[in-house]
């Protein structure tokens, strides 16, 4: 008997088909699940290339000693020997024959892997890890049916929205009722895919039907066509769905009509139904101090439902309503005329009207509850952020207000509950900023999470601008290329064991990658995001897509349904 | 043989033989009564000298023609030891210390190119040459590896210097001098 079947007959090896097996790249030498295992690198059939086609963020698998699998994530690679003066002495440039012996003994690749899910022996669900494999286990690259099965199939509740690095061939979905379940966030700087990656997973959203969104579409990225920088065509939302799925409304006909942008209708806010709190959170961006804030409450008080009104007129009758408070001494001049300056900017908003024809608000209640999903199209107000906010505030204040009613109302009949409903923000700090998150609508929606089957898509290149303890209510986090520190920070917070993953963030490319870890899906995943163009656009539309509808024909028909 | 024990042998032979031992040459004694055949490598050589030899140095004026027949012709005694490194049972070749040392006056012989690449396809032995305390170690690696990697076709030589320093690193990872010394004779000499 040779000493290797004596062995074996003491410790068989794993039976494992091996073809199940990728790459095998090296073995476990320590590490702790709260920090992540050390691998040291196999020199591999180039000694010492192992290192260089092991990038962080890929999958390996490891192999336990008791048939448990576990998948881990690389997070960090980097060079060591086994003795240091071989840094002072490395071999010469052209001694090929001792510098193969050094790659492949005295120095070597080391990788570390934070371990994410493990595969228990007769169980197909990976589950999270609280253990971690032996010493000297093997670490192998982790082949597409590994992927495959920790992110399930494609289906009606898996939606595809990217692949993995390197794996063009296996599909990462999230899982959209867990998505919708709880707020999340789609974060990245500037011009690294965020607006696509959001418009995605839109798509997927509308189509399963599982929530409508009611988007505030700041640069008019959702809605009709968008051009990119290299001016190719991408299609929005409007020309996917059709009209019992998806409605635009603009906040500025005329830029739409001569953009050629379709919409379905025009919003406008009556002067008289703005509230005090429907201003107050524009506080900071105003610059409103407590008390000019506080003055707003008393003009609501004394001047009624005209208030807002009365404050911007040039009426004398109702400068004079003013001036009286000052000489009462229930105002002070210099507060009020603070105001009236401040408050110059709501005079350019166009589409506050003193007469409007519809209560929109409950109509957008109700398109929402019953499935369809709103862009609301800024036009040139998408460069105002005043009146961004504003009217993000204001709607959501009452629709949110609508879904409390509706969902109370229920009282547990499922039947009569509110359809879920998604708000996507964009410029998310801005409204979910440490100072105001607790007094406004968007960081109650944040807090309460789904008791009212409202939750928000926050989409944003600064969350360390985010409230924390919104930012860890956040279920979902879709990340792209972030660099600034605190930004990779509050990304992370509350994300047990993701410290590992920071380099993995930092490392993404700039355009059309992301890291997604949270709630919707069980690992977190670096991957190429899907492209957004016509494969996906089959895929929504269902093939040949509703072109027996023609766009023409939906604007006309939402219109109808809008204004009846 | 001369004498031997666990760790080597050491053997006699006459100058001029048709095949004069060489330093790193691989050899191999019979032992346990033909059970095994111990492999060593020479790591010695001494020419002894006698009686005649001291005569003929003190004697004035010898003729040239007179020391060339004396190299020639007589029989002069030559001592190698040897350095037991492992030891082939039946088909198997072990990288040891052989069990029992040869016995003395068996006969021993050079090792064949394919006993020599069967033996050395495996690095253990290098190990037990590196701990030898008597010899010069270095020099005597790298006679052997030249030696071995010769009984091999030109094609196998690269792969087979490398997976022998590869051992070598291993075993000298903490003495990189001396390494990194073996290491690039073994690339001149071979
Ligand atoms: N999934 C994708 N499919 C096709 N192109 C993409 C994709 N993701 C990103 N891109 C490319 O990257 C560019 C920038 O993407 P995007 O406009 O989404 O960035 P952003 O993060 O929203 O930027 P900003 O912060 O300025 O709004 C796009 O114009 C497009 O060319
Ligand atoms: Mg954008």
């Amino acid at each position: 008997m040779t000493i290797e079947s004596e062995l074996e007959s003491i410790f068989p090896s794993n039976k494992d088909d091996p073809s199940n097996l990728g790459l095998r790249l090296g073995i476990i030498v320590g590490g702790s699940l709260s920090k992540g295992l050390t691998v040291k690198l196999d020199a591999g059939e180039l000694p010492g290339s192992m290192i260089e086609q092991l990038a962080v963020g890929r999958y390996v698998v490891v192999q336990g000693l008791t048939e448990r699998r576990f998948f881990c994530i690389v997070t960090d690679v980097s060079l060591e020997h086994t003795n240091p003066s071989i840094e002072s002495n490395p071999p010469e440039t052209t001694d090929i024959y001792t510098a193969e012996i050094y790659r492949s003994t005295l120095v070597y690749g080391r990788a570390n892997v934070a371990p994410m899910l493990v595969l228990e022996r007769d169980s197909e669900e990976p589950r999270p890890v609280k253990t971690i494999p032996a010493h000297f286990s093997v670490v192998s690259q982790a082949n597409e049916e590994d992927v495959a099965r920790v992110f399930g199939k494609a289906d009606d509740d898996h939606f595809y929205i990217g692949n993995p690095i390197e794996m063009d061939q296996v599909p990462i979905n999230v899982n959209l009722d867990r998505f919708i379940e709880r707020s999340s966030g789609v974060f990245g700087k500037s011009g690294t895919g965020k607006s696509f990656i959001t418009r995605t997973l839109l798509s997927g959203i509308v189509k399963s039907g599982k929530a409508s969104c009611l988007i505030f579409d700041m640069h008019n990225d959702y809605g009709w066509a968008i051009k990119n920088e290299h001016g190719r065509e991408y299609k929005g939302l409007q020309q996917l769905f059709d009209a019992n799925r998806v409605n635009v409304i603009t906040l500025d006909p005329e830029t739409s009509q001569t953009r050629g942008n379709r919409h379905d209708g025009a919003l406008h806010i009556p002067y008289d139904a703005i509230e005090p709190e429907d201003i107050a959170m524009l506080a900071g961006v105003l610059t409103l101090s407590e008390v000019q804030v506080n003055a707003l409450y008393f003009l609501r008080r004394r001047l009624g439902r005209k208030w807002l009104r009365k404050l911007l007129s040039d009426d004398e009758h109702d400068q004079t309503e003013l001036d009286e408070f000052i000489q009462q001494g229930d105002l002070i001049k210099g507060t009020l005329g603070a105001i009236q300056r401040k408050f110059e900017i709501f005079r350019h908003m166009g589409f506050l009207q003193t007469n409007v024809r519809e209560d929109l608000v409950e109509t957008l209640f109700q398109k929402l509850n019953s499935g369809i999903s709103i862009v609301l199209e800024f036009g040139i107000y998408g460069d105002n952020l005043p009146a961004y906010m504003f009217v993000a505030n204001y709607l959501t204040r009452r629709i949110h207000h609508r879904y409390v009613a509706t969902k109370n109302k229920a009282f547990g009949h499922q039947g009569d509950e509110p359809n879920p409903l998604m708000i996507v923000i964009e410029e998310a700090h801005k409204f979910l900023d440490p100072e105001i998150s607790q007094h406004t609508i968007f960081g109650t929606i944040a807090r309460e999470l789904r008791k009212y089957n409202v939750t928000l898509l926050v989409v944003d290149q600064r969350p360390s601008g985010i409230d924390d303890e919104v930012m860890s209510q956040i279920g979902t986090r879709v990340t792209c290329l972030l660099d600034n520190e605190s930004d990779i920070r509050a990304v992370f917070s509350g994300v047990s064991g993701a410290s590992a993953l920071r380099e993995v963030l930092a490392r993404l490319d700039t355009q059309q990658q992301a890291l997604i870890m949270g709630h919707a899906v069980p690992m977190p995943v670096v991957i190429r995001t899907r492209d957004y163009g016509p494969e996906l656009y089959a895929e929504i539309t269902g093939g040949e897509s509703h072109d027996i509808q023609s766009d023409g024909e939906k604007v006309a028909q939402a219109k109808a349904d809008l204004f009846g | 043989m001369l004498r031997s024990d666990t760790t080597g042998f050491t053997f006699g032979c006459l100058l001029p033989e048709p095949e004069v031992p060489l330093f790193g040459d691989f050899v191999k004694a019979p032992a346990q009564q033909g059970l095994t055949e111990i492999i060593g490598v020479i790591h010695n050589i001494v020419i002894e000298d006698d009686l005649f030899v001291r005569q003929l140095i003190a004697a004035p004026d010898l003729p040239d023609a007179y020391i060339q027949d004396q190299r020639r012709n007589r029989q002069i005694p030559i001592e190698v030891s040897v350095l037991s490194v492992g030891y082939s049972s039946g088909n198997t070749m072990i990288q040891g210390l052989p069990p029992q040392p040869p016995v003395t006056l068996d006969y021993i012989k050079r090792c064949s190119i394919n006993d020599m690449i069967a033996f050395t396809d495996r690095q253990d032995y290098l190990a037990l040459i590196l701990n030898s305390k008597e010899t010069p170690v270095d020099e005597l690696i790298v006679a052997a590896l030249q030696r071995a990697s010769g009984a091999r076709p030109i094609e196998d030589r690269a792969l087979f210097l490398i997976q022998a320093g590869k051992e070598l690193a291993r075993l000298l990872s903490d003495d990189l001098s001396k390494l990194d010394s073996i290491l690039r004779r073994i690339q001149v000499n071979t």
